[in-house]
């Protein structure tokens, strides 16, 4: 489902991304650990199309980017990508001056050009599906983080990703709201979406993934199934990692 | 005073005139301001540079120059403008400068997330433009709109110099009847005060109807 070849990024001299080679298959649920800084948000942003790579290529659900294809080429992919990957952000970027329901709906309507009624339907019923069908016509100033989260996760959903992109999903919220995001999230993986998700939330990491990518400097240092990352890592750099991990 | 009232008709169709020059810059104002923010933002290079001189130059100028330029300069190249289109379009042009940067300012204030947020879902950039960040970026504007709104009543007499019937000029040619100054000045004086303060009266109440919903 995606592919990444030798993926690079720099911003002017700094290497952020150094040749990633990662590969999500249909419905695997890989989560991306990592220290501050190392690169995770900015691969998340490649798949996405929100930063142009540097150097390699990468796939997503057919999809391919090439670095050295030409500007507007990649534009192209991107845009094609984007609407067959959803990407949910640590800081939920819900548009303020629409309601949830207006969160929800408004890529089926600018996007998909579909009907408002057929656009609303379809909004409830994932509204109702991330639990907050009681809260359509609020807007986001009103719902707390973990259902703007909600929110932002339906609205995600909406256009019918082939894979979900998750950026720190519960990072900004408040301990008591990182459970009903992350309910969702495990719903969404029982039902059989890809997902990729960068994520500290340790437990989620161990019961839900199918696979592990600890990223460190830009480079991909191990990447394994969750027992045997937790439980057996092979290097050093994984050892340090879980047990500053394990501090906290 | 009582040369005031007698007059009063003729004094409130100048400020009829204060009126209409200001809703109709205002609203020319508005579209060239936005099309010359959008195009400084998002322009080529030589789109920007133009957009970023046509802005120095009213900005760094009188506008009593500009509209003596439009009005008399442009006769030197063959251009006659009535008075009154000369008018319009000075006061137009002038605006849309200034309300091009309070635009330009309150796209910039749109938080970058937003654009993100809607390419994610496949959004061109000029669908993001339109539904999500002018939407907000409005808002952020209304104020200091407002206030070039209430600049421009004020600044309309200045087109007395051409000879636009507005409140001003048809003070002056009342003064030039009478031989009297103070009263029609005072009138005039008041009746700019009225209505620009009920203009930021509407003004006000509008910006807190928007401010309730969200
Ligand atoms: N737009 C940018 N311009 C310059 N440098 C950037 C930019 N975006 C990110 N970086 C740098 O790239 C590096 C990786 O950043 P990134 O946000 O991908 O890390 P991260 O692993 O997501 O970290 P965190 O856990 O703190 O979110 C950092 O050193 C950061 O300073
Ligand atoms: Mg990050």
């Amino acid at each position: 489902m995606i592919t990444t070849t030798g993926l690079s990024k720099h911003f002017q001299d700094h290497e952020v991304l150094k040749s990633i080679n990662i590969e999500v298959a249909a419905q695997d649920i890989v989560v991306v650990l990592g220290p501050s800084g190392s690169g995770k948000s900015t691969l998340l942003r490649c798949l996405n199309g929100l930063e142009d790579i540097s150097g390699g290529s990468f796939e997503v659900n057919g999809i391919v980017v090439d670095a050295t294809a030409s500007r507007r080429l990649r534009q192209q992919a991107t845009r094609n990508i984007r609407k067959q990957s959803g990407m949910v952000f640590q800081q939920f970027n819900l548009y303020p001056h629409k309601t949830a329901l207006g969160n929800v709906i408004e890529g089926l309507i600018t996007v998909k050009k579909l009907p408002k009624d057929q656009a609303v339907t379809i909004g409830r019923k994932l509204l109702d599906r991330v639990g907050l069908a009681d809260r359509e016509e609020y807007y986001p100033s009103r719902l707390s983080g973990g259902q703007q989260q909600r929110v932002a996760i339906a609205r995600s959903l909406a256009m019918e990703p082939a894979v979900m992109l998750f950026d720190e999903p519960t990072s900004a919220l408040d301990p008591e709201l990182v459970g009903e995001v992350l309910s969702v999230m495990r719903e969404l993986a029982q039902e059989g979406m890809t997902m990729l998700v960068v994520s500290h939330e340790m437990k989620f990491a161990r019961e839900v993934a199918t696979k592990i990518i600890l990223m460190a400097d830009g480079n991909i240092i191990e990447e394994a199934a969750p027992q045997r990352f937790f439980e057996d890592p092979k290097e050093e750099r994984t050892r340090r990692f879980l047990r500053q991990i394990n501090e906290i | 005073m009582q040369l005031v009232f007698d007059n009063l008709p003729f004094l409130l169709k100048g400020a009829g005139f204060t009126l209409l020059l200001t809703l109709v810059s205002m609203f020319f104002g508005l579209i060239i301001g936005l099309v010359v923010a959008i195009a400084r933002l998002k322009g080529n290079l030589p789109i920007r540079w133009i957009a970023r001189f046509y802005v120095s130059i009213i900005r760094g100028t009188p506008l009593l120059v500009q509209i003596v330029i439009i009005y008399y300069g442009l006769v030197d190249y063959g251009i006659t403008l009535g008075s009154l289109t000369a008018a319009y379009i000075a006061l137009s042009v002038n605006a849309g400068a200034y309300l091009s940067e309070t635009f330009r300012g309150a796209i910039l204030s749109v938080p970058k997330g937003q654009l993100e947020a809607a390419y994610s879902t496949g959004m061109t950039p000029w669908q993001a433009m339109r539904r999500i960040v002018l939407p907000q970026a409005m808002r952020i504007a209304i104020p200091p709109m407002g206030n070039t709104f209430i600049g421009m009543l004020k600044e309309t007499s200045l087109v007395s110099v051409i000879t636009v019937s507005e409140l001003l000029r048809q003070a002056q040619l009342l003064i030039a009847q009478y031989y009297q100054y103070m009263p029609f000045y005072l009138g005039i004086g008041v009746m700019y005060w009225i209505m620009s303060t009920g203009l930021a009266f509407i003004l006000e109440r509008f910006e807190r109807r928007l401010a309730k919903a969200y």
